[in-house]
């Protein structure tokens, strides 16, 4: 070290900047540098570049299809439905594991680097190091899902095609149509993202623990999918902070609702500006006076996390029959039915035969829930009788065909039948090609609100 | 013009008092030591005029600007570390002052190379962080602090983990500095190494301020230096200590005589003994004036001089 040459004092750093722009788009920058070089986001991008593309490459060497996930019955017929399903998987997994490796170290790692006392020595203020590590977390993680949702798109399209994609309703949209609706979908999706984004920004902030602030988000999200699953109550599931990622079902159906999307929008904003706020003030009123022993990472946090969690998810169980029940038959049986009916033209048209437009079954329903309820999500059964007319005597032939139905506390269901009724996943269209059976498997969505 | 006002300074931490009622004015060109043994409370003032830590009491102008924590505005002009200078390790040495530059809103960036040469990393600026010694975080430390081209410099035990060159080098950067017109507060726990550097000091003790002033008050303050002594006649040399004026001498345990000598009578008591027939074989300075006020005012126990001369034996043996 020379001391010949330095800077001369104030000549360089002055009041005043002299690129013009804020602080927070100087930290943003430098955030967004740092994020980049980490091997694990550079994995993770690769990961939603071509993941897609393997998941779409799989499909079409196989017979099969994830019939459990919606829509996962079309990835054959649509590429639309491929990025559907993906969008159903990203909503449930992926986008809360991105959240938690984007966000979930951004704080906690100047912890752990101890460059606090670095950062905050320089010409940015909390306010700016804040806004700028969020806006930078919430860069990679809308990137993230803008790069999966392109990919998605690209790869169901080039490897399956963009045939027509049959409606929740058992009507058919245009490619034009679902292409937007696939759009739409994803767009809604980055709302819970950004919620999911926001949580993991609390935890890395609130407990200056990388670990707990990369794996938390996903363990909530493991959390809110058991959530779902427990209850007959509608308000406690539309209030988890994952239950947005389902808002798109409705704009499936032929007459799409509003209600739950918009409610599950506000609750996903709600739950980021809460998640951001409780840090901002966390971060503002923080000493940064060393890490004393006590404080050093070990695992005294994750567990305390862990209990905090698991209390809140009891809470939570308890309080998931809060609210009106919103799984009924007579809803189920409104939803069910034009489904129903539609698909059984579509398969009646696939298979050759004359269809008038219009057409309709005369079509007696009854569904009824399994266990002690009448009422609320599980398994149902769902008999439509159809009576065909019948020359002679007697006017209408009864065949009653019965459905295993799992709905959800969301409305959405799958309904599934023995092949012994409606045939089996596959069946040859008129051209001889094998189709998938539009009365197979059939999925649907009603407003429980 | 003032660089830093301080008063009143109080921060407790649970039921510690980490800094208790301190007062501080650093002039613009000035080099102030803060000294004090460790836990006195040096860290912590430093971390709030970092604004890094909010005073319970009191208040902090810097360069007249309020400091306000959440603000960084108030930090303009200002540089320095805490503690050791810490950096992510998975990026270069370059990498990292790029960034800290990027905070700086960009406007040191085509001064990076200079900075790295300045401090001696300039071969080493593409490695990895983690791949550098603690001294070699140190000089990082100091060039990220240099980018900001302060006008006050804050750094604790900026010399820590240094070679002796290297310790010597930083001296030069701070006279350089202050001659430039910037106001340095050093703080460090060795008074040998910041002693020649500093304007000024300010001892803290159990986080109250116990001494203030220039350096020279505190040489004029300092108690008389003390030297071990070896002659051919200890005995002798005992007994014309005791003549002497300004001379305090006892035997020492491994033999040889341990001697206090007030300013200006060193010379005339080593001419007796010349004179009296007794040679001197050795004559080393024990701790220096400014070194034995410093543990006097810091409550530190001074070294044994015996034992430390114990220890160089046991090295020369």
């Amino acid at each position: 070290m020379t001391a010949t040459r330095t800077l001369p004092p104030g000549t360089v750093v002055s009041v005043h900047s002299t690129r013009g722009d804020s602080g927070i788009w100087s930290v943003y920058r430098a955030e967004r540098r740092k994020l980049s070089s980490q091997i694990a986001i550079r994995l993770l991008a690769l990961v939603c570049l071509l993941g897609p593309f393997v998941f779409a490459a799989i499909l079409k060497v196989q017979a099969g299809s994830p019939t459990d996930t919606l829509y996962g019955v079309w990835v054959h017929s649509s590429g639309f439905a491929v990025s559907l399903v993906l969008l159903a998987f990203a909503g449930s997994w992926g986008f809360p594991i991105v959240g938690g490796i984007v966000a979930g170290d951004i704080f906690s790692s100047e912890d752990r680097y101890g460059t606090w006392k670095m950062v905050l020595t320089r010409s940015c203020g909390r306010r700016e190091l804040f806004t700028g590590k969020v806006l930078a977390a919430a860069t990679f993680s809308l990137g993230l899902l803008l790069l999966t949702a392109v990919s998605s798109l690209v790869a169901g399209l080039l490897l399956v095609g963009d045939q027509s994609l049959v409606s929740l309703s058992g009507t058919l949209f245009s490619p034009g149509r679902s292409l937007g609706l696939v759009l739409v979908s994803w767009l809604l999706c980055a709302v819970p993202a950004l919620a999911f984004t926001s949580l993991a920004v609390l935890l890395s902030i609130a407990t200056r623990n990388g670990i707990i602030g990369v794996i938390g988000p996903g363990l909530v999200a493991l959390a809110v999918q058991l959530l779902l699953l427990v209850g007959s109550g509608i308000w406690a599931h539309m209030l988890l902070i994952g239950s947005a990622f389902n808002s798109w079902h409705p704009l499936f159906n032929a007459d799409a609702y509003y209600g739950p999307l918009i409610v599950a929008i506000v609750v996903s904003v709600a739950w980021t500006i809460a998640c951001l706020g409780v840090s901002w003030l966390i971060l503002r009123r923080r000493d940064f006076a060393g890490t004393p022993v006590a404080r050093r990472q070990g695992w005294t946090t994750p567990v305390r996390v862990a209990l905090a969690l698991a209390g809140a998810i009891a809470l939570l169980a308890i309080a998931s029959n809060w609210g009106p029940v919103g799984v009924t038959a007579t809803r189920l049986q409104a939803n069910f039915t034009p489904a129903f009916n539609n698909l059984t033209l579509l398969q009646q048209r696939e298979l050759g035969r004359a269809v008038p437009a219009g057409a309709k079954l005369n079509i007696v329903p009854t569904c009824s829930r399994r266990g002690s309820s009448p009422r609320g999500p599980g398994d149902w059964v769902c008999t439509m009788n159809v009576f065909i007319p019948q020359p002679g005597a007697v006017p209408f032939q009864q065949t009653p065909v019965s459905y295993d139905v799992s709905v959800q506390s969301d409305g959405c269901y799958k309904a599934q039948s023995p092949p012994a009724f409606i045939g089996n996943q596959l069946m040859r269209d008129a051209q001889g090609h094998n189709v998938v059976n539009p009365l197979y498997t059939i999925y649907g969505c009603f407003n429980t609100m | 013009m003032v660089a830093v006002r301080a008063s009143n300074l109080v921060k407790r931490f649970d039921q510690t008092c980490a800094v208790d009622g301190v007062d501080l004015v650093v002039q613009e060109g000035e080099v102030r030591g803060l000294l004090g043994p460790n836990g006195a409370g040096k860290t912590t003032l430093l971390r709030m005029l970092f604004g890094l830590v909010r005073p319970d009491q009191g208040s902090i102008e810097l360069f007249g600007r309020p400091r306000d924590g959440s603000d960084a505005g108030s930090l303009d002009g200002v540089a320095g570390f805490v503690e050791d200078p810490s950096f992510y390790p998975y990026l270069s040495g370059r990498t990292n002052l790029e960034l800290l530059a990027e905070l700086d809103r960009g406007r040191a960036q085509a001064h990076i190379d200079e900075l790295l040469e300045l401090v001696g990393l300039g071969s080493r600026g593409g490695d990895r962080v983690s791949g550098y010694s603690t001294g070699m975080r140190q000089r990082l430390g100091i060039a990220a602090a240099l980018l900001r081209a302060p006008r006050l410099l804050l750094l604790d035990e900026p010399t820590a983990g240094l070679d002796p060159a290297g310790v010597r080098e930083v001296g030069e950067l701070v006279r350089q500095l202050s001659s430039q017109g910037a106001a340095i507060v050093l703080s460090s726990h060795q008074i040998v190494e910041v002693e020649n550097v500093c304007d000024s000091f300010t001892v803290l003790r159990q986080g109250r301020v116990v001494w203030n002033g220039s350096a020279a008050q505190m040489r004029a303050q300092a108690p008389a230096p003390g030297y071990a002594l070896a002659t051919s006649d200890d005995q002798q040399a005992l007994a014309i200590a005791a003549r002497e004026q300004g001379v305090d001498a006892t035997l020492a345990h491994g033999g040889g005589l341990e001697i206090t000598v007030q300013e200006g009578y060193l010379d005339p008591y080593v001419i007796a003994l010349g004179r009296a027939g007794v040679a001197v074989r050795r004559l080393e300075l024990l701790i220096s004036p400014l070194e034995s006020m410093f543990f006097a005012l810091a409550g530190e126990a001074r070294p044994d001089a015996r034992s430390e001369q114990s220890d160089r034996a046991a090295v020369s043996a």
